[in-house]
């Protein structure tokens, strides 16, 4: 039998950890509570130049750019025929579907998923496909009524209004209708004088008000945008460390918390042999591929037992051998079992998990720890459809501080997997990594080959390994198994 | 795992396993799903086989230059298969351990006098040295696995340095083993119920060898 793991706890150190509890065992990650900028100002004020600045500078993973033009309202027939002539008027604040932007940022801002329409200009009505944002760090909102909403200006968190001079504004905009978007230029001045100057004027303008930095003459104004990039950076650091202390303090009162859904692999003859294979500096790739992809396969096959079972199918009669016997101890899985594994590190158990379930269906997910930070990161998340029926087995190689693994399984459950249908899978974990994800999501299975112990003596099986050890503290697997050390 | 009885291991009866044999047992499963799953059972034996293998100390010198006290396996192995069902489990081994040296045993029941009758026999020359991994998936009767035991030990095989892997067992297989062989260590999948008057496992997978390599 797998050991269920749980640790004995000195009395003074429960009763400090239980005043922390509350607060601790929430796992909040940081795009339930991204970071929104709105960028407004005239149509060619340089928006969308100040946007691509703030970008680059912040350097942000997970940054989104969200642009106000996706959200025009689809025109009927007649105001269609107009705008082909250039004379409806698509510059006033409601040609926008403002109702749909405050939604989509509302949902993004409670780290929901936001469908976003995709508008045809050349068609004047939306294509009908939609792109979808899950979440981010950072939401970057340009258009012209970025701010003209109040509800809206609730939501950000850094208001710019982009300040150039309608003349300038004017002139980049024939050049980029003539030129980029192939426009004539009768139209084009039709359009400025009927519409998008006094709209300019009349609505947009007055939205400055709102502004907590105002860009004069774009984004070539280089004290302004300094001081706009310096408030923002200071902003995200100071996110990212509440961030970090959070998932600090959910590793930091594990004593009162049970393991009971931890469980640490048998230690076997096999077991010792192959580790120190892994350990050892003079393996050869072949053989460290070999032996870690053996390993692989054992925890793969523990992981297993821990996916939902039942002894008959709906409909399902008796089975019978050949020899016509029926067979008493049926078993079947129960809902589908899909893998999710967190790049690099998970990718090691790819090639021994389809050598058990050829088929399964993979999900990856690029989280990345800040190396200046230590903060994780969700860069990418490409999941197969999931739901509360799946048994999801969430793969790394090694649990470290636990963070990659904290987060993974939050876009598991923001996904609709149940919280109990999940089992992550690693090779070496730290006890304090463990910790973590057991605080923040009680009911997940784990399943490791190796705990570490971080006050030294035998909490675990007798491994022996300490969270201090390198081989623990240090996320090496990956890079020896696919030979980038 | 869990040894039932002394020298008597039984892979850990979890319902991943269950599982696994309620596929194969069903006369309906295709060939190609009985070789697949079959092959994770057998691939479950094999490392629980290898872990019957003592181990010595071994220090190593890890990539950050520090020492780690860790272990080898002690000895020399190879595989034996008896002909033709034991050779399906010939690639789980080798799937954990490369290049394995592989003898192979043939017995076959004499129509005349029906008891088994051995036919071939190519083992490691240096078989004597080494510990045996006996590999037949059905322990039935025991009959074959008796005689092939006896081979190895006529090379000079010892019986304790000989693990017999077997995916499906009968009580009166492991009750002859008991007796006669009580140091050959027997690894099995599951303990069936008996054996029919025609000698087969009840309920069984039916012949394995043909389920295999031929239906």
């Amino acid at each position: 039998m797998s050991n269920s793991y749980s640790s004995e706890t000195p009395q003074a150190e429960k009763d400090t950890a239980s005043s922390l509890s509350v607060q601790a065992t929430r796992y909040n990650p940081p795009w339930k509570s991204p970071y929104i900028i709105g960028i407004a100002g005239f149509s060619g004020s340089g928006k969308t130049t100040v946007a691509h600045k703030i970008i680059k500078e912040i350097n942000e993973p997970w940054t989104v750019l969200l642009s106000l033009d996706n959200f025009y309202k689809p025109l009927t027939r007649e105001q269609s025929k107009k705008a082909f002539n250039n004379e409806y008027d698509l510059d006033k604040p409601n040609a926008l579907d403002l109702d749909l932007v405050y939604k989509c940022i509302k949902a993004l801002k409670d780290g929901k998923k936001a469908e976003i329409p995709v508008y045809s200009f050349a068609k004047h009505a939306r294509t009908g496909e939609t792109f979808t944002i899950y979440g981010a760090n950072v939401i970057i909102i340009e258009g012209l009524y970025t701010l003209y909403s109040e509800d809206m200006l609730k939501l950000m968190d850094c208001k710019v209004y982009v300040d150039t001079d309608l003349d300038i504004c004017y002139s980049r905009r024939l050049l980029r209708d003539t030129e980029e978007r192939g426009r004539d230029l009768e139209g084009i001045i039709k359009q400025w004088d009927l519409f998008v100057k006094p709209n300019s004027i009349r609505y947009v303008k007055p939205t400055m008000q709102s502004a907590d930095i105002i860009i004069r003459r774009g984004s070539d104004n280089k004290v302004a945008m300094d001081l706009l990039l310096e408030h923002i950076k200071k902003q995200l650091e100071s996110k990212s460390v509440t961030h970090l202390l959070q998932l600090k303090q959910l590793g930091r009162q594990i004593k009162a918390l049970n393991l009971s859904k931890v469980h640490v692999i048998p230690v076997t003859n096999q077991l010792r042999v192959i580790k120190t294979i892994l350990l050892d500096k003079k393996t050869s790739n072949d053989d460290f591929i070999f032996n870690f992809n053996r390993v692989a396969s054992i925890l793969i096959a523990h992981a297993l037992d821990f996916v939902e079972y039942v002894t008959s199918l709906p409909g399902g009669g008796d089975i019978l051998t050949p020899v016509g016997a029926p067979v008493r101890d049926t078993m079947y899985v129960k809902g589908e079992i899909v893998a999710v594994d967190i790049i690099r590190g998970g990718d090691c158990f790819i090639s021994s998990l389809t050598r058990t379930l050829p088929a399964v269906r993979i999900g990856k997910l690029l989280i990345q720890s800040d190396s200046r930070t230590g903060e994780p990161h969700l860069h990418t998340e490409k999941l197969p459809a999931l739901d509360s029926t799946c048994n999801v087995l969430l793969f790394d190689a090694q649990i470290i501080a636990g963070a990659a693994v904290t987060m993974a399984i939050n876009v598991l459950l923001d996904y609709g997997v149940a919280e109990d249908r999940i089992i992550v899978c690693a090779y070496l974990a730290t006890e304090a990594g463990v910790t973590r994800i057991s605080n923040a999501f009680p009911k997940v299975q784990v399943v490791v080959g190796s705990l570490g112990s971080r006050y030294g003596g035998g909490n675990g099986p007798e491994t022996g390994d300490k969270d201090s050890d390198w081989w623990m503290a240090y996320r090496f697997i990956d890079a020896r198994y696919f030979g980038t050390d | 795992m869990s040894e039932v009885y002394k020298n008597i291991i039984r892979l850990r009866q979890t319902n991943q396993l269950k599982c696994l044999y309620t596929i194969i047992r069903d006369k309906n499963t295709k060939r190609a799903d009985f070789i697949f799953y079959s092959n994770r059972i057998i691939r479950l034996l094999v490392e629980e086989g290898l872990n019957q293998l003592p181990i010595k100390p071994k220090t190593v010198v890890t990539p950050t230059e520090s020492t780690y006290e860790g272990a080898d396996f002690q000895g020399k192995i190879c595989g034996v298969s008896i002909i033709r069902a034991g050779e399906s489990m010939e690639k789980g081994l080798r799937d954990c351990c490369r290049s394995v040296r592989l003898g192979k045993i043939l017995i076959q029941r004499d129509e005349e006098t029906a008891l088994p009758k051995l036919f071939y026999v190519k083992l490691p020359t240096d078989i004597s040295e080494r510990y045996v991994l006996l590999l037949d998936p059905l322990l039935a009767t025991g009959g074959s696995a008796a005689m092939a035991i006896d081979v190895l030990k006529k090379r000079g095989v010892p019986e304790d340095r000989i693990i017999f892997l077997n995916v499906l067992a009968s009580p009166e297989g492991i009750a002859m083993f008991r007796e006669k062989y009580s140091k050959v260590k027997v690894v099995t999948g599951m303990i069936d119920q008996g054996l029919n008057e025609r000698k087969y496992v009840i309920p069984g997978v039916g012949d394995f060898g043909d389920r295999y390599y031929c239906i």
